[in-house]
């Protein structure tokens, strides 16, 4: 049979192709090739509803002179897969947040990475735990993104109150619930406490193994003493408690501190049976710290239930916080004692370099260097001097604040108008700096100057980030 | 007697007509029989020369009216002669006036000399007619026989259609069931009128004298060599046979004729074997992605638009938050992907996803996401074969099981409403159904088949689709996707295969799986084979009573709806409305059929303006008192009644129901509103949208189909539109409305099917996607811009004279874009158009008897 012209069709252009019906149809498909630079592999060809095949016999087709014949094919590289996958704001939650203050406890990290249980753990807390562990390797190897669905998944499992959904996927979260949750299951978990190799191995033996870290990090004592208003004459009642966050109020109209807010918080008034009375009496509970742990959790109460329309309302009254927080005044006299040496030395080292500094400001000191020297061994001197001030029941307790004085590391915020919308976002200090503080915005991680950290106080109203759950930490004594 | 009041009023004129009539009376009762003979002739001339009057009773008939029955006793008494004939003439004319409902006219006309009826004035021909109809109505009960009524009715009919009457001569053979013995009497001068009213009143009709009506009206075209008109009916009588007649017997006459209803044809999606291949070029609607393009240059809009472009989100009132921005959110990124595809649709470019790096929007996409912005390709290249086969080609390669699938539906999409010699679909497609293809790759095969080949009748599709159906080890979307598929395919076409095998596989599957969403698919390709078919779907609505399983009362709503689809069967719509009575417990008893019922009611009335509108009073009773599932029916009803129609009053309905507290309804609702607007960019809609943009900012579910409806709304950059009715709404496009209702039907699942992972179910919307332009083409089918008035048309039905059909019109020259309900006429003597109707793809013919308007 002589060969036949054909039309090929491929991306809207039309090749004339001499068509031999007598030879294999792998043939025609190198022709093909060389004009278009398609691949026979990758050559579809259609004729009347059907493909061509490598081994179909051409003639049985009876193709026509003239007839068009449809190809499809692309001919060098396949698009490939975007190197970096998409991240979608509905894969996220807001929850992450709270992890992100937690990572500023370096100690946490340390502890948890001894931490040995495997993640398939029958109990659901421990579970979480290792999570988290797994997720801050993860988030310590990688410097891009990482969404933390293992830890969400245990987080949901072990309290399902997270894993509530409406219509719009997973419901908003309370963060301090969260938070809450996270800590005490951290607690559950007995993490053993990890000690720097500088402590003494005395100190490392006298704590129980018990111990936790959240118990010897984060938490703290409250002595609280119990009196009847009505009856005066009866006896105080002292009792000992522990906490992992104080609350701060925000509703009273008095409230512009965070100092008042606490100390409001502290002081309750509350309504029982009285044993001397016989009848419930009016009490009131005055409670102070007897422990400061090294990291203090200050919780704003923002949101509550408004009863009259049945809905959780927020607060947006400003309370403003102050980075440097002295404890002193919230703690027992007791405590008062042990702490204070330390902490009025503190005060007045720090009132010494502000004056220096101002000094130095004020004449351009031509000794300069000599003075940077001197301070040096100075500075070994003050060491030495804060170290001798130290309780040493204090330095003892591993994890306990000494001097009372903390300063903020990072902030938990809240943006919108009621509790159940909104969005929450991290904001934690910078490793070793002063003046920048890092911004968790879900995947987006900026740094920011302190002054925007002041910003977060309530003074925005509803439509800014206003601040919700602090993270303080002991002062570095050096 | 007369009062004396009446003799007050009476003239001496009158009074005289009076004394005169009463005397010739006396004569009459006097024996003197040559009296008689000068006494009737004075009578008739009297009536005769007085009932020209229309607006009240002739006088004579007045003053002889209290003589009525003096006369009929005369008449009575005299024996037969002549005379007798005389009077009884007269007692016909005089009966008029006298005791309704005796039919007295009529009886002294059977008796009388039965001279021409119309000699005695139009009223008495009317009275006549109207007696007519009666007493046949009586006969017919009483089983007795009317040969003499035909004959006195085909006298009466030429005197009609002689004067401007057609009307009644048309109602007057319906009555009598002889509407077939009407084009005897119809010339060229009437024909046009004739025709006219007959085609109207259709949808007034019932079975069977509908068919007769357009049977007869096709008669009448064929006899005046009136084409396409003719072809337009045999379409709209689903008469393959009677097309192809007409379709051989133009070419005989005139090859450039046979195109124009080539074209026609091609609008329908009728495929006819034919061996020219320039005709079937036209039929298999090959040019249409050439002359599109060409329509966009010509209207500027050729540039590709973004989403954004779309949105105007600048525009909408919502502070930047810190949810817009730079983080990808699937679900908007999802919305964008439909709006891009909806808004670019057929122009063959965009700046999303054909461009070089279109791969990487895909990759923007979430898992199912993925699948549909594949797809979206197909619907860009819309029509447009070979160049969008070379686009979705690398994405077959993909690694990506969803973009692999996409691109399978795109395959689909890209073929839907054309055809081609090489069938590139079916073998790009054919090899994934029994292949070891991912259920994803799968679903999109089937889906992608009965798309591209919707309303085709393709025997291999069904060979290849049918195993799927009957399989019950195969998961229920499977088959009743395959079913749907099927459905479109055979829509309108009655297979008595793929019925038995539906109805099989639903006797044989468990309850639980009949249970499913995807049952009412199953359903909906059962139903979607007898669109438009009316009664033959009997049969298969006493099957489906056979089944005990909720799925088969749902199922007997779609066939039922289905198959009086564009009726306007007022009896069908009351049951529907009458299924939608009940109040059921959702827990105990299965309601969905209600929606369908809802769907149902507007289904049947969209064929015609009056049934529509009251379809519409129904929908508000039915948003005031219905159960739940009702009330998220009816924005869909509304939206497939007035598909790219968007009448202000519907319009501020449905942004009423856009508010609803209930989800659900408001969802649908403005899904329904994108579906009003396709296609048009009516600013006003844009409006409301932007501002349900802003109120639904926080709402990510309601934010997305707020989103499509933009898209929808600015479909094709407003020059598609998805209304199933073309042709001067005359005629149907079957697979028009099965894409719709079959989007519609997804949509009483909205949570599990559009919101879910099954969002491409919006890509059925391409089967009922056609632009709305008109384009003027010359012999060898090159454009040829010409001016027309474009304007509101009029419904002249009926009316007197030669009244203008459209109003309000501006002058354009071709291709231009018609609205809902808007006519065209050519604006010049110099061609001759072939087409009837202004609509589409026009072939012009220069006219001969032109002259060139001498210009001083």
């Amino acid at each position: 049979m002589p060969p036949v012209k054909v039309n090929v069709k491929w991306k809207g252009q039309s090749y004339e192709v001499e068509l031999d019906t007598d030879a294999p149809a792998s043939d025609f498909k190198g022709q093909l090739y060389s004009i278009t630079d398609v691949e026979p592999s990758r050559q579809k060809i259609m004729i009347k509803g059907g493909i061509l095949k490598d081994d179909t016999d051409l003639k049985t087709l009876n193709i026509k002179e003239g007839a068009t014949i449809m190809m499809m094919g692309t001919p060098g590289e396949l698009p490939k897969e975007p190197p970096k996958k998409t991240l979608f704001i509905e894969d996220m939650t807001d929850r992450q947040l709270a992890e992100t203050c937690l990572r500023i406890i370096p100690e946490l990290q340390e502890s948890l990475n001894r931490f040995p249980n495997s993640v398939t753990s029958p109990d659901l807390q421990i579970n979480l735990t290792t999570s988290l562990r797994d997720l801050y390797k993860q988030l310590n190897r990688t410097t891009e993104s990482y969404v933390p669905f293992t830890f969400l998944r245990a987080l949901r499992s072990a309290f399902p109150q997270f894993d509530q959904r409406n219509a719009n996927g997973y419901m908003q979260q309370d963060a301090e619930e969260c938070w809450s949750q996270i800590v005490t299951s951290l607690n559950n978990a007995n993490i053993p406490v990890y000690r720097p190799n500088d402590i003494s191995t005395a100190s490392e033996s006298s704590s129980s193994s018990n111990e936790s870290f959240v118990n010897q990090y984060m938490t703290g004592e409250f002595t609280s003493i119990l009196k009847c208003v009505d009856a005066p004459d009866e006896p105080a009642s002292t009792t000992k408690s522990t906490f992992t966050k104080l609350s701060c109020f925000t509703s009273d109209k008095d409230i512009n501190y965070m100092q008042n807010g606490i100390l409001m918080a502290l002081d309750e008034n509350i309504e029982k049976d009285s044993p001397s009375l016989g009848h419930i009496a009016n009490y009131t509970k005055k409670s102070r710290i007897s422990r400061l742990p090294s990291y203090l959790t200050v919780g704003f109460v923002r949101f509550f239930w408004k009863n009259n329309r049945q809905i959780r309302t927020k607060i947006t009254r400003r309370v403003q916080f102050p980075f440097d927080y002295d404890a002193y005044d919230l703690c027992t006299d007791e405590l008062k004692q042990k702490i204070g040496p330390l902490r009025n030395h503190i005060l007045e080292r720090e009132k010494e370099k502000d004056t220096a500094k101002r000094k130095a400001k004020a004449s351009l000191n031509p000794n300069e260097k000599e003075t940077a020297e001197s301070k040096s061994d100075k500075d070994n001197e003050v060491n030495d001097e804060i170290k001798k001030l130290i309780d040493p029941e204090l330095e003892k307790d591993i994890g306990a604040n000494v001097s009372g004085l903390y300063e903020l590391c990072a902030v938990l915020t809240h943006i919108g108008r009621s509790a159940d919308s909104g969005h929450y976002i991290g904001w934690a200090r910078k490793h070793d700096s002063t003046e920048e503080w890092v911004k968790y915005d879900d995947d987006k991680v900026s740094i920011v100057p302190q002054s925007e950290i002041q910003k977060l106080d309530g003074s925005g109203g509803s439509d800014w980030h206003i601040g919700y759950i602090l993270l303080y930490r002991s002062k570095k004594l050096v | 007697m007369l009062s004396p009041v009446e003799l007050d009023v009476l003239s001496e004129e009158d009074l005289q007509l009076k004394n005169e009539l009463e005397l010739l009376v006396e004569r009459l009762k006097e024996n003197n029989v040559d009296l008689h003979r000068p006494a009737l002739e004075s009578l008739r001339t009297l009536i005769r020369t007085s009932t020209s009057s229309m607006t009240s009773v002739p006088k004579p008939l007045k003053f002889l009216r209290p003589h009525y029955a003096t006369v009929t006793e005369i008449y009575e008494s005299w024996p037969e002669s002549d005379n007798k004939l005389f009077l009884a003439d007269i007692l016909s004319v005089l009966a008029m006036t006298y005791e309704e409902g005796k039919r007295d006219s009529l009886k002294y006309r059977l008796k009388g000399l039965r001279e021409d009826p119309g000699s005695w004035g139009h009223e008495y021909v009317r009275h006549l007619s109207t007696e007519i109809g009666q007493e046949y109505e009586y006969r017919q009960e009483n089983e007795l026989p009317s040969e003499d009524l035909m004959t006195l009715a085909l006298e009466i009919v030429p005197f009609f259609l002689k004067h401007n009457a057609e009307a009644d001569a048309v109602d007057l053979l319906l009555e009598l069931e002889a509407i077939e013995k009407l084009p005897d009497f119809v010339d060229k001068d009437t024909y046009a009128r004739v025709c006219l009213y007959m085609v109207s009143c259709v949808n007034l009709l019932v079975p069977p004298d509908d068919v007769a009506f357009l049977r007869t009206a096709h008669t009448i075209y064929r006899k005046e060599n009136k084409f396409t008109e003719a072809v337009s009916l045999a379409i709209r009588l689903g008469d393959y046979d009677l097309i192809r007649e007409d379709f051989d017997a133009a070419g005989e006459l005139d090859e450039l004729l046979q195109k124009q209803i080539a074209f026609i044809l091609a609008r329908q999606q009728i495929a006819l074997p034919i061996e020219d291949d320039k005709i079937q070029d036209i039929l298999n609607n090959t040019h249409l992605t050439k002359h599109f393009i060409a329509l966009a240059k010509e209207l500027d809009v050729l540039e590709p638009k973004t989403p954004e472009d779309i949105y105007k989100s600048h525009l909408e009132n919502i502070r930047p938050g810190f949810s817009s921005g730079s983080v990808d959110s699937a679900r908007q990124n999802l919305a964008s992907t439909f709006v891009n595809a909806f808004v670019n649709a057929g122009f063959g470019n965009d700046k999303l996803i054909s461009i070089d790096d279109g791969n990487a929007w895909i990759y923007k996409n979430k898992d199912n996401g993925m699948l549909s912005a594949a797809a979206s390709i197909g619907l860009i290249m819309l029509w447009d074969v070979d160049a969008g086969l070379a686009q979705l080609d690398k994405y077959l390669y993909s690694t990506e099981d969803y973009i692999k699938a996409g691109a399978l539906l795109a395959i689909g999409l890209v073929n839907t409403g054309v055809r081609n010699e090489n069938d590139p679909a079916f073998a790009l497609l054919s090899e994934h159904i029994e292949g070891a293809a991912s259920s994803n790759m799968r679903i999109c095969t089937i889906v992608g088949l009965g798309m591209a080949y919707a309303g085709s009748k393709r025997a291999d599709v069904r060979d290849l689709l049918l195993p799927l159906v009957s399989d019950t080890t195969l998961t229920m979307e499977v088959a009743s996707l395959a079913a749907l598929s099927l459905g479109l395919v055979f829509a309108g076409d009655c297979n008595g295969d793929i019925t038995s095998t539906i109805l099989q596989t639903m006797m044989e599957r468990d309850d639980s799986q009949l249970k499913e969403t995807w049952g009412r698919f199953m359903g909906l390709g059962l139903a979607l084979l007898y669109l438009g078919k009316q009664d033959a779907a009997e049969v298969t609505l006493e099957t489906l009573k056979a089944i005990e399983h909720p799925l088969s009362k749902q199922v007997a709503v779609l066939v039922e709806i289905c198959s009086y689809a564009g009726t306007g069967n007022v009896l069908k719509v009351q049951n529907m409305l009458h299924l939608c009575n009940d109040h059921l417990d959702k827990d105990k008893e299965d309601d969905l059929y209600q929606a369908f019922a809802v769907l149902g009611v507007a289904l049947i009335a969209m064929g015609e303006d009056i049934g529509a509108e009251m379809a519409l009073r129904s929908f508000n009773h039915l948003m005031h008192y219905g159960e739940p599932v009702i009330r998220r029916a009816v924005p869909l009803a509304i939206g497939l009644l007035c598909a790219s129609n968007p009448l202000l009053n519907v319009l501020e309905t449905l942004s009423k129901y856009s508010h609803e507290n209930d989800t659900d309804v408001a969802i649908n609702a403005i899904f329904a509103m994108g579906l009003v607007g396709a296609g048009t960019n009516n600013a006003r809609l844009a409006q409301m949208l932007r501002q349900l943009a802003s109120y639904y900012h926080k709402e990510p579910n309601c934010l997305f189909m707020v989103r499509i409806s933009q898209g929808l709304l600015h479909m094709g950059k407003g020059t598609i539109s998805i209304n199933p009715y073309h042709s001067d709404r005359q005629l149907m496009s079957p697979v028009g409305i099965a894409g719709l209702l079959t989007t519609l039907i997804a949509f009483t699942d909205v949570k599990m099917l559009i919101l879910g992972r099954y969002h491409w179910f919006l890509y059925y919307l391409v089967t009922s996607m056609y632009p709305r332009f008109l384009i003027t083409l010359d012999e060898n089918l090159n454009s040829l811009p010409v001016t027309v008035r474009v304007g509101q048309a009029v419904d002249i039905v009926g009316q007197a004279g030669r009244p203008k059909t459209i109003t309000g019109f501006q002058t354009h020259s071709t291709p231009v874009l018609l609205a809902h309900s808007e006519r065209a006429e050519l604006a010049t003597e110099e061609y001759i158009s072939l087409s009837h109707v202004l609509e589409g793809f026009v072939l012009l013919r220069k006219n001969p008897d032109f002259m060139e308007e001498v210009k001083d």
